[in-house]
């Protein structure tokens, strides 16, 4: 299914965001929230996995039903796992899309990766492993 | 000990009423800071000493090797990039922005990837902005559009807005209304007097129709704007023209969004229209605690708030061009060094792959996403809590955060002066 992705604030990420190779950083930063009839459709319970597809890669996150979003509409708080698949593009003005990317969801059976282990992808080397 | 009035080194609100209890040099207790705040006051796992990355290993190193790795790393680049500085104090970005005319970089500071779009429309229409202290004693409508106090600034409603006690105001719970503007029925949302809720990408229609309102034009209003009813466009028209006082409070939900600077500039010409009736505000809710610095520094400095390329010798600037994002997504930097902000979790992937190809430096206390992309990272004190040096608030006034322990590490401002010094002897030779 094909939804918007939003990407903000939350006070979990804001307390965890200076222990960023934390697993409770790693565990907010890749939650997906989701409207629970949108779960519903694909099926899916709290804490299942998903796979998000982006305009420029895939990363898996953990499904979470919330209120606060409307059907059509996911919230990712801001962090490496949101970023995995965001666009670098502007628009020229030095800001990319991070509240306007329509991705794809669906269920799958892999976890989430770690925040090491996507800097690993990229090329990068973890160091407080 | 206990110290008082310690200053928060989290958000733009730069809390200055904060009780910190030290006890052999560690903090133990924090009291009357939020949650946010109170984790950075007691941070721990600090990384011991520099670190320079070998191989598939890391090294220690000492801050001598560090500090000659960085300065020459940064002077033997064509275009290196100096990014974050809204985590470090304005004595350090001063450092920062010599730094990058001496050696031909380019400076961008975080708010390129948060309101910078806002400082664009500002340069287009002006910013008929106050002091905090200004809206929490006479404001009696206070509206939080595409912002999210209660998980963003969560002190900021009780220190100046919802829950603020005002001079001007016999009543301030009462008196004060509140209106909420987002996409998302937040926090925030369920404490307002009236929550408009937005269709995604729907600002600067609802912005449009309701300066056309102001203006009288009410028969031009479709039955609905981007979601939002013509009956509440016309309450929350009205509920504005009756205030003595309005302030809006914008954030990342107008910048990040379709539109971006243009929503910002729609949101300042709709308060523009209503300062025709009452009086009306209108000020950006600033994340990092320093940001609004870095772009008083930079502009102060240089003549540009952010994304200053001093390649050819002279300050230039154009977003979307000289911003940390497009010079990375398109690999137009040859090094790279970061303080006071973490671009690897913060940046889409397309400008970590550049990361990983070119040295990059660090200054941050702690090991952070952007450590894995580091040849060298350097530990630094954390300004507020063991380094002192001034910060701007989120409305401009500045502060003067305070040291609350004392420790070994050594301040940005230090760390960045002796590579200073460093590359001004190398070039001299």
């Amino acid at each position: 299914m094909t939804f918007l992705m939003i990407t903000g604030r939350t006070v979990n990420q804001g307390v965890t965001v200076e222990n960023k190779t934390s697993a409770e950083y790693a565990a907010e930063t890749s939650t997906c929230f989701m409207h629970e009839f949108d779960m519903l459709e694909l099926g899916l319970d709290d804490g299942d996995t998903v796979r998000v597809t982006g305009p420029c890669g895939e990363v898996v996150m953990r499904a979470s039903a919330s209120v606060e979003v409307e059907m059509g509409t996911v919230f990712v708080p801001y962090g490496p796992y949101a970023n995995h698949i965001v666009a670098a593009g502007t628009r020229s003005t030095g800001m990319p899309d991070f509240k306007s990317h329509e991705v794809e969801i669906e269920p799958t059976d892999e976890e989430p990766k770690t925040v090491h282990g996507l800097m690993e992808d990229l090329g990068g080397l973890a160091y407080d492993r | 000990m206990i110290v008082k009035d310690a200053v928060c080194p989290f958000c733009g609100c730069l809390c200055d009423d904060i009780e910190v209890e030290v006890e052999d040099d560690r903090v133990v207790a924090v009291a009357n800071a939020c949650e946010l705040g109170m984790t950075k006051f007691m941070g721990e796992r600090r990384m011991k000493n520099p670190i320079l990355r070998d191989g598939d290993r890391w090294k220690d190193i000492t801050y001598d090797e560090a500090i000659r790795y960085a300065a020459d790393a940064l002077l033997s680049a064509e275009r290196p990039l100096l990014y974050g500085w809204s985590g470090t104090h304005g004595e350090a970005q001063c450092v920062g922005v010599h730094m990058a005319e001496l050696i031909h970089g380019v400076i961008d500071n975080t708010s390129s990837v948060c309101h910078g779009p806002s400082i664009l429309a500002i340069q287009e229409v002006g910013h008929p902005g106050c002091t905090l202290g200004v809206v929490k004693n006479r404001a009696d409508l206070v509206i939080y559009w595409g912002s999210n106090p209660i998980d963003a600034h969560p002190r900021h409603l009780s220190r100046y807005t919802r829950y603020a006690e005002g001079f001007f105001l016999e009543n301030a719970f009462r008196d004060r209304k509140v209106i909420v503007v987002d996409i998302r029925k937040t926090e925030t949302a369920n404490i307002a007097d009236e929550f408009v809720q937005i269709k995604p990408g729907g600002d600067y229609a609802v912005l449009s129709a309701l300066r056309a309102i102001v203006q009288g034009k009410t028969d031009t209003i479709p039955r609905t704007v981007a979601g939002v009813t013509r009956e509440q466009l016309i309450r929350v028209a009205n509920l504005c023209k009756a205030a003595k006082f309005g302030a809006v409070y914008f954030g990342l939900g107008l910048t990040m969004t379709q539109g971006k600077y243009k929503n910002i500039r729609n949101a300042i010409e709709l308060v523009s229209e209503l300062s025709r009736h009452t009086k009306f505000t209108i000020s950006a809710m600033r994340g990092h605690y320093n940001v609004y610095g870095s772009n008083e520094v930079n502009t102060w400095m240089t003549g540009y708030p952010f994304g200053i390329d001093y390649s050819r010798g002279i300050a230039f600037y154009n977003p979307g061009e000289t911003t940390a994002v497009d010079i990375l997504a398109r690999k137009a930097c040859d090094a790279a060094l970061v303080v006071g902000s973490d671009p690897a979790a913060h940046f889409p992937r397309k400008c970590l792959e550049h990361l990983a190809d070119i040295p990059v430096v660090q200054l941050d206390p702690y090991p952070n996403a952007t450590t894995a992309f580091c040849n060298v990272q350097i530990p630094v004190a954390v300004t507020g809590v063991d380094a002192e040096g001034t910060a701007y608030r989120m409305d401009g006034v500045p502060i003067r955060t305070r040291k609350v322990l004392s420790t070994d590490y050594p301040s940005d401002r230090e760390v960045l002066a002796r590579m200073y010094a460093l590359m001004q002897e190398a070039l001299e030779r």
